[in-house]
């Protein structure tokens, strides 16, 4: 038996970006702005919502749907309902890792971000090419600041989610 | 001073629970008591005629009467009390039985003693009224009403066939207003100027028969006066009796003399492109906006005519009506009553960037295809691509434009909904073979006959698309727009390519309805249409009495909503102004000119905008209108100088009762002071002994108009008399009946609360709580709650004197 209810919706909403996910009166306007559900089918914005509104809380954090926005905010501009759809998505993501549901290439960011302080790494070549173009080398980051900073943020947990997955 | 009271036993109901020989010997004992009666019921038969007895032959000066349905009881009381020449001011009711006996059965002892403080009470209160003189204002038994369009004219009809000589003002040189634009009208699909002609009899005129608005006879009707190209520009005065200047824009154009017959058009070398009609055709600089209109005579549009430089027209007119000297006049009158029927507007969707109206030729709004659809309009009734003249095949719609959308506004329209149905309808029959397509969110089609629309547009093949599109967009290879949305039924994107884009745009207020508001001191809402008294009960009214509102300036409304909505205010109108008179008791608030000076805190606080100031003596002071003071006493409590008084209800009166209500007769016991609005508060407090909700009885209870009359040191006089805790029970603030009365107590409440703390003494002593009539049941627990806390905090020790 397939069973709705408006329990998650109620979690979202106390969420930081989540607060607005009411106002949804499902008119589309956000899947026919967003560039991602224009090329594929497998997002839509407006679906990922009414999901969520109905309480399809596994469907939702354990999906891949979350994780295919590209955070343009076309939609956001366009709801007439206010809806902070880029934000929701955000919090709905933060729900999922907290429950160390985190597609892999994520993963692999974080640690970057945290052993190396870069999201990418640079390539011996991208430094040459620099210098051909007669541009100064790129700084260091400063991994330690870096890690101060994460450790404040919610990220330490987040990373522990992560050490625990692997 | 002689006091009676008349006790009630109200069926053998009192006596079965209350000692009532116990609390009559009280009674005797209280200072200027000279008269105590028992009996079964004193709201009728002889029981009454002993009260009036008790006026005329044993000459009492006040009476105190306990009553069980004291609102009824209250109401044949008085009537009879004045029909004696008796002022029913100096009467006062209480229920006992609602207050003392229904809430309080399980503790009957505690209920006698507060029987008997509420009684004392009520004498204290009794000894200080003063007779309350009723006055009649003249009234001016005419009206005016303000715009033209559909709700304005059905109106004035109602009020002339009901006997009131009415004004109409249209600011437009031509009446009929949006609807004159939208060709049909559903439900009927007939002419949008179709109107109810008036009721009179005349060969030719015959009553039931609708009439296209230029050969209704409207502009006949004996005691109604047009004008057009008009707008009012001041309104003063008291209801009743408002003093309204009119400024009446020169038409050049005598109405008397144009036949209509458009030769000066012809020579008019002056074009510019026709706005009435969608910009799909020009006009002269002399023109009319259609000839079945009415006026049915052309006028001048003094932005862009040559004036004396061409004068061309002048010549030509076989009537000689063309005077390009007219000046604007000025016309003053006085009316009784005004009608506010300016309905709305077109909400203007170029702020919609994404939809590119105003940019892209073939997107156009519902109004604009209304005027293609029409046959005598400027395509003929065909519907096309403004951008290359073809005719349109392909029609796709895009409903809520600007509605329900929290960037513009959040409401639904209403209406568009089956604007968008008619003109498929429309189109569809015209030819079966064109196609239209609507985007839409809902569909809301509630109305008679309004669903058959909708069932015929998918019989007839129109295409619902469940979704709001994101944008339209340009094809470079055809030049046509195309309009990207997702069908949320199969949750695919679509681009829908169009010949012609219609937008189904919100309804706005009139464009200068807020000026209006300001210059009849009426109020409009958060989304900018006139706000109604009350949007339940008194849809057609505002808060000052004599000035109506109807049809659209209140919210969008279809044909038949409005016409009803008229109906309604012409009768709210002709009920005011009936009589000729007002006849009003005079309690209101009255100013105290030698306490009053420069603070001008009163006016801007009266919800009824009944407090203007004058100049006295090098001093600003306040200055009550009656009529238009509807006694909440709001100005009272927030007058810091004690200069302005309620009467029936001054500060000695309520001060005194106060002081009675705090009577300890058992030193154990706890007092709890409620004092309640008469609204809600009262109504709540009511509903809790009707509804047998027990409360304890060391809660007494007392009664002002409005919470908003109360100060700061009745609660601390309340405090030094003995009270230990006092609960304010009043509206809740978005029902509240005297608009903000609610919130000011609540601030004094909070103000008090400060106040105690600084003096040592707990705050939570004192509270106020917000509730509607019917939450008795919260009632019942505020006051268990406050008792409680009265017990456990014990007696003031000490109360410093302010
Ligand atoms: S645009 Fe806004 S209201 Fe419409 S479906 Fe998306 S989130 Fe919901
Ligand atoms: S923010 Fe995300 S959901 Fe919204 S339009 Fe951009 S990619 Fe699509
Ligand atoms: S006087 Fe004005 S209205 Fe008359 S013809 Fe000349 S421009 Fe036109
Ligand atoms: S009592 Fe109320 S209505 Fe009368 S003047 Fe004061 S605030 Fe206005």
């Amino acid at each position: 038996m397939i069973r709705v209810s408006a329990d998650f919706a109620k979690e979202v909403k106390k969420r930081l970006g989540g607060e607005t996910i009411t106002n949804c009166y499902q008119c589309g306007t956000c899947t026919s702005s967003c560039p991602v559900a224009r090329v594929t089918n497998r997002f839509n914005p407006r679906k990922l919502i009414v999901q969520s509104l109905r309480g399809k809380r596994d469907d939702v954090l354990t999906g891949e749907m979350i994780w295919l926005c590209c955070s343009c905010f076309n939609c956001q501009e366009r709801c007439p309902q206010r809806v902070e759809i880029a934000d929701l998505i955000y919090a709905l993501r933060n729900i999922a890792i907290s429950e160390g549901n985190v597609p892999n290439i994520y993963s692999e960011f974080v640690s970057a971000l945290y052993s190396e302080g870069k999201l990418v790494k640079v390539a011996g070549f991208t430094e040459k090419q620099r210098e051909n173009f007669g541009l100064p080398p790129l700084k260091k980051p400063d991994v330690e600041a870096i890690r101060a900073i994460l450790a404040e943020t919610s990220f330490g947990e987040v990373l522990k989610v992560l050490e625990g997955k692997e | 001073m002689k006091v009676g009271v008349f006790i009630s036993d109200c069926g053998g109901l009192v006596s079965k629970v209350l000692d009532i020989g116990d609390i009559e010997k009280y009674i005797r004992g209280i200072d200027g008591v000279k008269l105590v009666e028992v009996r079964d019921s004193f709201s009728s038969g002889e029981g009454l005629e002993r009260i009036v007895r008790a006026f005329k032959e044993r000459r009492i000066d006040r009476a105190v009467v306990t009553e069980c349905s004291p609102k009824i009881a209250e109401i044949r009381i008085l009537n009879r009390l004045k029909e004696e020449g008796v002022n029913p001011y100096l009467v006062e009711i209480v229920d006992l039985l609602g207050s003392c006996i229904l809430p309080h059965r399980s503790w009957p002892d505690k209920a006698v003693e507060k029987a008997k403080v509420t009684l004392l009470a009520a004498v204290e209160r009794a000894k200080l009224l003063e007779p309350i003189e009723s006055r009649r204002f003249p009234i001016e038994k005419s009206a005016l009403i303000i715009g033209g369009g559909l709700a304005g004219i059905n109106a004035a009809i109602e009020l002339i066939d009901t006997g009131f000589e009415v004004t109409l003002v249209e600011r437009e040189p031509f009446i009929g207003g949006l609807a004159a634009r939208m060709v049909r009208f559903f439900p009927t699909d007939d002419c949008a100027l179709c109107v109810q002609a008036p009721i009179y009899e005349l060969k030719g005129v015959t009553k039931t028969s609708r009439k296209g608005l230029y050969r209704s006879g409207v502009s006949e009707l004996p005691g109604l006066n047009i004008y057009t190209n008009s707008r009012v520009v001041s309104v003063e005065g008291e209801p009743g009796n408002f003093t309204v200047t009119i400024e009446k824009k020169p038409r050049y154009v005598d109405e008397t003399k144009c036949i209509g017959c458009g030769e000066c058009t012809k020579v008019c070398p002056v074009e510019v492109p026709d706005l009435f009609n969608a910009k799909l055709k020009s006009r002269k600089a002399i023109y009319i906006n259609a000839p079945n209109l009415y006026p049915p005579v052309y006028a001048i549009d003094e932005t862009i005519c040559k004036f004396k430089e061409c004068a061309k027209c002048v010549e030509v007119c076989p009537t000689k009506a063309i005077d390009l000297d007219q000046k604007a006049e000025t016309i003053k009158l006085r009316v009784g009553a005004i009608i506010v029927a300016t309905g709305f507007e077109e909400f203007n969707p170029e702020v919609i960037k994404e939809y590119h109206y105003g940019e892209y030729p073939d997107v156009i709004t519902q109004s604009e295809l209304a005027r293609m659809l029409d046959p005598f309009g400027p395509t003929g009734g065909i519907p096309i691509r403004p951008s290359t003249g073809e005719k349109a095949k392909k029609i796709v719609m895009i409903q809520c434009v600007g509605s329900r959308d929290r960037r513009y506004n959040r409401y639904c329209s209403g209406i568009c909904c089956m604007i968008a149905l008619k003109h498929a309808d429309m189109i569809k029959k015209l030819d079966p073979e064109s196609e239209v397509q609507i985007c839409y969110i809902d569909i809301r089609t509630t109305g008679r006959m309004h669903e058959d629309y909708y069932e015929r547009a998918r019989e007839q093949g129109v295409i619902f698309v469940k979704g709001r599109p994101t944008e339209i967009v340009l094809n470079p290879d055809s030049g046509k727009p195309v309009v990207i949305v997702e069908d949320g039924l199969t949750g695919e994107i679509l681009n829908l390519e169009a010949d012609l884009v219609v937008l189904s745009t919100a309804f706005v207020p009139s464009s200068g309805s807020k000026e209006l508001a300001e210059i009849l001191g009426i109020e409009v809402a958060e989304d900018g249409f006139f706000k109604e008294y009350n949007s339940k009960l008194r849809p057609t009214e505002t808060k000052i009495r004599g000035i109506y509102i109807c049809g659209g300036a209140t919210y969008p409304k279809d044909a038949p909503t409005t016409a009803l909505h008229a109906s309604s205010a012409a009768l709210k109108a002709g009920k005011f102004l009936r009589s000729g008179e007002i006849t009003k008791d005079l309690k209101v608030a009255v100013v105290n000119e030698e306490l009053c000076g420069d603070c001008e805190f009163c006016p801007v606080v009266c919800p009824y905008g009944a407090i203007t100031t004058v100049e006295k003596e090098g001093h600003v002071v306040a200055r009550v209108s009656e009529l238009r003071c509807e006694g909440c006493g709001i100005c009272v409590g927030t007058c810091p100088k004690n200069a302005i008084e309620l009467k029936h209800y001054t500060d000695d009166q309520i001060l005194a009762q106060i002081r009675a209500l705090a009577t300890k007769l058992d030193p154990k016991e706890p007092v709890v002071l409620a004092i309640c609005c008469a609204e809600c508060g009262h109504c709540a407090i009511e509903s809790s002994g009707i509804f047998l909700i027990e409360y304890p009885p060391n809660v007494r209870v007392m009664k002002v108009p409005c919470a908003g009359v109360l100060k700061v040191h009745h609660f601390l006089e309340a405090f030094n008399a003995g009270v230990d805790a006092i609960m304010v029970v009043g509206c809740k603030p978005e029902g509240c009946h005297y608009e903000y009365g609610s919130i000011k107590a609540a601030q004094k409440v909070a103000f008090t609360k400060t106040l105690l703390k600084a003096l040592g003494i707990e705050p939570e002593r004192i509270e106020m709580f917000q509730m509607v009539h019917i939450e008795g049941d919260r009632f019942a627990e505020a006051a268990k709650l406050m008792v409680e806390r009265a017990s456990s905090l014990g007696s003031i020790k000490e109360m410093i004197k302010i």
